[in-house]
């Protein structure tokens, strides 16, 4: 045999148990924002679902099948996102989408999946009508206006909350939906607003808001904002002279161990609602924590959870899928079969599809003690 | 709507059908910034530095999105409308702002952009923080391409008349240019509404193909973004522009296999254009360079 006769018969042997194991990969594409501003969110989402794919790959895979991660950044802008979605769904051929990381993204690369019939699942974007953008759409981030409401109603019946100050940011569509939900449950409860003040993004003083508020005696002050003015609020408002026995409401915003880090004891007794927590102590969360803990060096966040939650509920319904080698058919019965997922037990407790592909999962009302929060009430 | 079946033709045929549902959107985008660096060449072809041109885009967008999505407009006018909102404002804002110069009227152009973002956060109908969503898909390729050319027609045809030479000069000297008798104030405001046309226009094209549009989109970084183009491909003749928006929308898109250290590249080229080429990608150094190197008389400079 010649030597060119040998290294045809090798690269034919190399293509094909390259293809062969190709074959037996399941190609999930992740779209999330991975350097920008937005980073911080998209970073601990895809730690969260490098993390399960792990897991699930080193137990053997799904039926024998390995899953592969195609991983590209999106910036956290809508033009990126939609590049890659489609970069996903017809160059790579992947099967499911999980992202976008920002619900802005997801109004306008969502609809690009939908089109081509692939599964989107998004683990991040909690806006109103995300799901409604079409039936390819999934979401397991559960979205503020299924807890925001139970954590006023509680907060008000156990603290016997009469009257209310509102804080938000007014500039970012998380905080300005939170504070969307918020007013509707405060007229729902019958609470009196007495004051109702805004803010911006990367504001670092919030006196003036404060001292007005503090003039009106609140018994409560809700306060829609991410984690980094949250924790400045509620250290101003302690420094200003509000008493510890007027609570902080919040949404997801301040659900992040930083909360504490930040504001130290003034965070003492601040209320916010989610279906996870750091030092939840259900099995599954105990162990996701350590192994996280492990591999990044850092604690998971809210994010990295239902990340990682996710992937495990996504790979539930692909066991059940019978792969057709038609990639157009099995997008589909993997449609089928993610919108039957019912009682899944993840890190943040039991998860259910409904019949609108949202989470349907209950949040916990939660409260800062000693530094850590703590259930305040199931 | 585009079309997301199979193509059930030859192996080309696959290929451009993939390569098409892969790529159209980058497509699309790479003819609306090369509109955005139109409309700010021309205000730099007469010397003045506006960084007003994505909130002028942001009007647009808002103006012919809304348009399309409340009273069901054609697109046609829904474009156009989008097109003279932006157009009016500059007209209001200019006639004070472009008595300033230089450094100045950056900073009043800046500080407009804030102002409008900040207005598109408070009013209702444009959705506040969370952005006008389900803006219906419109713009096809053939409405970019009309476009575009259309605005590179006019540009050529302005290079030699009088008003393009009353920019030049302007440009070279205003004060030489006003003691000849050019009411520079004046001509400088038309510049800047006719960019503020093209931006806005760029808005509303933008606006119909990426289903969404929210306030974030239009404030200091894009318009940034938008003089990196024109800075970037040269700002000397039409095609420098058109240049450096090409080469900065698609870059990114080409650098993707190297994952994370795509931004950092990126960033590298635009580096080496501006240490080797100051004067952008179109400009006389660099076809001088290509005539060396034609001329085998040697290497770069």
């Amino acid at each position: 045999m010649r030597l060119s006769d040998k290294i045809m018969i090798l690269s034919l042997i190399f293509i094909f148990t390259a293809s062969v194991s190709l074959a037996a990969d399941i190609k999930i594409g992740v779209a999330e924002a991975l350097t920008g501003p937005i980073a911080k969110y998209g970073v601990p989402i895809k730690n969260g679902f490098t993390l399960a794919v792990e897991e699930i790959n080193a137990a053997g895979g799904i039926n024998g099948n390995k899953i592969k991660l195609i991983i590209e950044d999106e910036q956290g802008k809508k033009e990126e996102a939609i590049n890659v979605f489609k970069k996903f769904i017809f160059r790579d051929k992947v099967l499911a989408i999980f992202g976008p990381t920002l619900s802005n993204s997801a109004f306008a690369a969502d609809p690009v999946a939908n089109a081509g019939r692939t599964v989107v699942f998004g683990t991040s974007n909690t806006a109103e009508g995300i799901t409604a953008i079409g039936p390819y759409v999934f979401r397991n981030s559960v979205a503020e206006a299924d807890i925001l409401p139970r954590v006023v109603s509680i907060a008000k019946k156990k603290l016997g909350i009469k009257k209310v100050a509102i804080m938000y940011g007014n500039d970012d569509s998380f905080t300005k939906s939170g504070y969307d939900v918020f007013k509707k449950a405060v007229e729902a409860e019958n609470l009196q607003v007495v004051a109702t003040e805004t803010f911006s993004k990367g504001d670092i003083d919030f006196s003036a808001q404060i001292t007005k508020i503090k003039g009106l005696n609140p018994d409560a002050i809700i306060c829609s904002a991410l984690v980094e003015e949250a924790a400045n609020i509620i250290l101003q408002a302690r420094k200003l002279g509000i008493p510890a026995s007027i609570h902080f409401i919040g949404g997801n915003g301040f659900n992040s161990s930083k909360l504490s880090e930040i504001a130290g004891k003034a965070a003492e007794g601040a209320i916010s609602g989610s279906p996870w927590f750091l030092d939840d102590t259900n099995k599954k969360n105990q162990s996701f924590v350590k192994a996280y803990r492990k591999k990044f060096s850092s604690d998971p966040d809210q994010f990295a959870a239902q990340a990682y939650d996710a992937l495990y509920i996504m790979a539930e319904a692909i066991k059940k899928v019978k792969f057709t080698g038609d990639l157009e058919k099995d997008r589909t019965s993997l449609r089928d079969e993610l919108a039957k997922v019912k009682n899944f037990s993840g890190v943040g407790g039991k998860f259910s599809f409904n019949e609108n592909r949202d989470a349907e999962q209950k949040g916990r009302v939660l409260i800062v003690k000693d530094k850590k929060f703590t259930i305040f009430s199931e | 709507m585009e079309k997301f079946q199979r193509g059930k033709g030859n192996g080309l045929t696959d290929l451009i059908t993939s390569f098409w549902q892969t790529y159209n959107t980058l497509i699309y985008t790479i003819f609306v910034h090369g509109m955005l660096a139109l409309s700010i060449y021309i205000t730099l072809a007469c010397g003045q530095l506006s960084l007003g041109n994505a909130a002028f885009m942001g009007i647009g967008a808002y103006t012919s999105a809304l348009l399309t999505m409340k009273m069901n407009a054609p697109f046609g006018l829904s474009l156009i409308a989008g097109g003279m909102m932006p157009a009016a404002v500059a007209l209001i804002i200019g006639i004070p702002t472009l008595r300033l110069s230089g450094v100045y009227l950056a900073m009043a152009t800046l500080g407009f952009g804030e102002v409008v973002r900040v207005a598109f956060l408070n009013m209702s109908i444009t959705g506040g923080s969370l952005g006008l969503n389900g803006v219906p898909l419109k713009t096809e390729l053939w409405h970019l391409v009309l476009v575009i050319g259309i605005f590179i027609y006019f540009f050529i045809r302005l290079r030699d008349s009088r008003f393009g030479r009353i920019l030049e000069a302007i440009n070279e000297d205003e004060v030489v240019a006003s003691v000849m008798g050019i009411k520079t104030t004046y001509f400088k405001v038309w510049a800047f509404t006719i960019g503020a046309f093209i931006a806005g226009v760029a808005g509303g094209l933008n606006a119909h193909f990426t289903f969404f549009i929210s306030p974030r989109e239009y404030g200091f970084e894009p318009a940034v973004d938008i003089l990196t183009f024109a800075i970037l491909g040269g700002t000397r003749t039409l095609w420098g522009p058109l240049a450096g928006s090409t080469v900065l929308t698609t870059l990114p898109e080409l650098f993707r296999f190297l994952g994370p250290y795509r931004l950092a590249v990126n960033g590298l080229i635009l580096l080496l254009v501006v240490l080797y080429l100051p004067n952008g990608i179109v400009s006389k150094e660099t076809f001088k360079n290509i005539k060396k190197i034609f001329n085998g008389s040697g290497c770069l400079n």
